[in-house]
């Protein structure tokens, strides 16, 4: 189980970012989360959209370099030590996490190799593993 | 029918036409003394009738009467650019206006442009270089011949037009643009050969491509190219995709025009030099000196016989090295290789010789890189830097630094093992490098 990222490559020059951001606005595209990092050259911006068939439709058409991807999504309950509950669930299954960022509310996405065995070892902590589906169902009105 | 691209094994070059043997398959001896016989008698004429070159002269101590062989054209004064600039308009000519049949100019990307005059003989000399190289291709009396240069003040133009005239080709002076018209006009006419610059060249096959237009049978056979520099990939690509021959020409208005050399179908990277018409030297661009035989240098022209404007060792600034053996396809003339760049565009790196055409191939080999670049050189930290900017398509984005990072050495290391200089490679977003028809801006020299 997983939900569908979306990733753009973005110069780090000022507007290029509000570009990204501006298509999505004006194709009503709502962003449920983001993270943004570079290398001073260029970065790599990942979101999570309501609609990234969409999202993908409309920054293809402006000839972006684009790229989806596969992340797991992780319900976190708003109380305290939840995050390390499932860091502490991942290490312990020997599963590296190659990144991961918070979406609105208390969703987290995470990047690992083998989804299948991170979704295990979050569901035997007791965690709550959601897809697409789920997230757009919970999302509704929660935007960044 | 249009023909896939022959390879020069294939190709019998008893079949193919030469449109003057008797000169251009004479012996090397031969063309020598034609050379210096012209030679003689053109240094003659210009310092009789030329002040510029006459106070020149003077003023350096040579007289005609110093040239007794070939070598001796070393004593005489460079030209460049400048001083046709200098003496606009009529300066330089050697002739009164009656005289003259035909004016030609070059804009030139800055300052005033340049206008050259022609004879009726020079005319002569002109068309006759040009149905040379036409004939180089293949071209003869029974082909009609499309022309997609623009008319006007350009030498390519007309220059193309009268040469194809006197091998008694059809010419269907169509012009530059209208693209359509193109693909219609050689439906309608049967054209078989098409003188076009290659990027219109390229544009012609993509529109035809779209409109369903069958290059494979189509009736075009050759592509006579010019007005810009023809990159080898692009070459490759229309052959292939228009099924069709393409030889380019090197020439340049201030020495005549187009048809100065043209390429053979033996040798595609090199072109002969219409050698009786014109002297070549092939010069260290700081020294001015010859360099070894068969060595890289800066291309300088005498034209032998030139009489609207006679001008004594132009400096073209474009480097090429020159060879002289029998070449394939029977002819004697020396091969020039076809300028890939200028010497004014060199850039002295960290004491490393550095062509941005160096870095035109090298991208243009990467299938993940689109072919636009950007060279920025700085010496902020003291020590030269050379960045180069490349442009991703966008299949070359991986969602990971680290694959990215992987990219950007990978094309890093190829840049170093051609230029010898190790560069920066900054990636830019697809369409992130902005595009410029023909000369494009392609460096940017930030020393201090
Ligand atoms: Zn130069
Ligand atoms: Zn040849």
């Amino acid at each position: 189980m997983s939900i569908t990222q979306i990733s753009v490559f973005v110069e780090s020059k000022p507007g290029h970012m509000g570009r990204v951001l501006g298509a999505f606005a004006d194709n009503a595209i709502n962003v449920h989360g983001f993270s943004a990092s570079d290398t001073g050259e260029y970065g790599i911006v990942r979101f999570v959209v309501d609609d990234t068939q969409r999202a993908e439709e409309v920054l293809k058409g402006m000839g972006a370099a684009v790229r989806k991807a596969k992340v797991l999504c992780v319900k976190l309950d708003d109380s305290v030590g939840q995050l390390q509950k499932a860091m502490e669930a991942l290490a312990g299954a020997q599963l590296n996490i190659s990144y991961c960022y918070s979406l609105a509310s208390t969703y987290i996405a995470i990047s690992v190799k083998d989804i299948p065995a991170a979704e295990e070892a979050l569901r035997a902590a007791g965690m709550a593993v959601v897809d697409d589906d789920d997230l757009a169902g919970f999302m509704v009105g929660e935007t960044m | 029918m249009g023909t896939p691209m022959p390879t020069p094994d294939k190709i019998d070059f008893s079949k193919l036409p030469i449109y003057k043997p008797e000169v251009e398959c004479a012996s090397r001896e031969r063309i020598r003394a034609i050379q210096l016989a012209k030679l003689i008698q053109q240094v003659e004429y210009t310092y009789a009738r030329v002040p510029w070159y006459r106070e020149k002269m003077d003023a350096m101590g040579v007289s005609p009467s110093d040239i007794k062989t070939l070598d001796d054209v070393r004593l005489l004064p460079f030209t460049d650019k400048a001083a046709l600039r200098e003496t606009f308009p009529f300066g330089m000519f050697a002739t009164s206006l009656d005289e003259i049949v035909e004016l030609h100019s070059s804009s030139g990307t800055t300052g005033k442009p340049i206008v050259v005059g022609y004879t009726k003989d020079d005319m002569d000399v002109w068309s006759e270089c040009i149905a040379r190289l036409a004939q180089m291709a293949g071209v003869t009396a029974s082909d009609r011949v499309q022309m997609a240069f623009g008319y006007g003040m350009f030498t390519g133009g007309f220059g193309l037009h009268y040469g194809i005239q006197r091998i008694g080709g059809t010419m269907i002076p169509a012009g530059a643009g209208n693209t359509e018209r193109h693909i219609q006009m050689i439906e309608d006419y049967g054209t078989t050969v098409l003188i076009a610059t290659p990027s219109y060249a390229m544009h012609i096959c993509e529109v035809g491509e779209r409109v369903g237009f069958d290059w494979a049978s189509s009736t075009l056979q050759v592509g006579l190219f010019g007005g810009e520099p023809c990159p080898p990939g692009l070459k490759a690509e229309i052959e292939s995709r228009m099924h069709i021959t393409c030889t380019d020409n090197y020439g340049l208005t201030e020495v005549m025009g187009p048809g100065v050399s043209g390429e053979c179908l033996a040798h595609r990277d090199q072109q002969h030099i219409a050698e009786d018409h014109f002297l070549w030297e092939v010069v260290d661009p700081d020294t001015g000196e010859p360099v070894p035989d068969g060595e890289m240098g800066e291309l300088v022209l005498t034209p032998l016989d030139k009489k609207g404007i006679p001008v004594l060792r132009y400096r073209t600034h474009d480097l090429t090295r020159v060879v002289t053996d029998k070449c394939a396809c029977g002819r004697t003339m020396a091969r020039m290789q076809k300028v890939r760049s200028r010497c004014d565009d060199m850039l002295i790196i960290r004491g490393t010789n550095v062509f941005p055409s160096q870095v035109e191939d090298v991208i243009s080999d990467i299938e993940l890189l689109a072919p636009h670049y950007h060279i920025v050189v700085d010496n902020e930290t003291g020590l030269d830097r050379m960045t180069v900017e490349v442009e991703i398509k966008p299949e070359a984005f991986s969602d990971s630094y680290e694959e990215m990072k992987g990219f950007s050495n990978e094309v890093r290391d190829k840049l170093r093992s051609v230029l010898l200089v190790t560069p920066v490679v900054k990636l830019v977003e697809p369409g992130g490098l902005t595009r410029t028809m023909g000369k494009a801006k392609h460096v940017d020299d930030l020393r201090k």
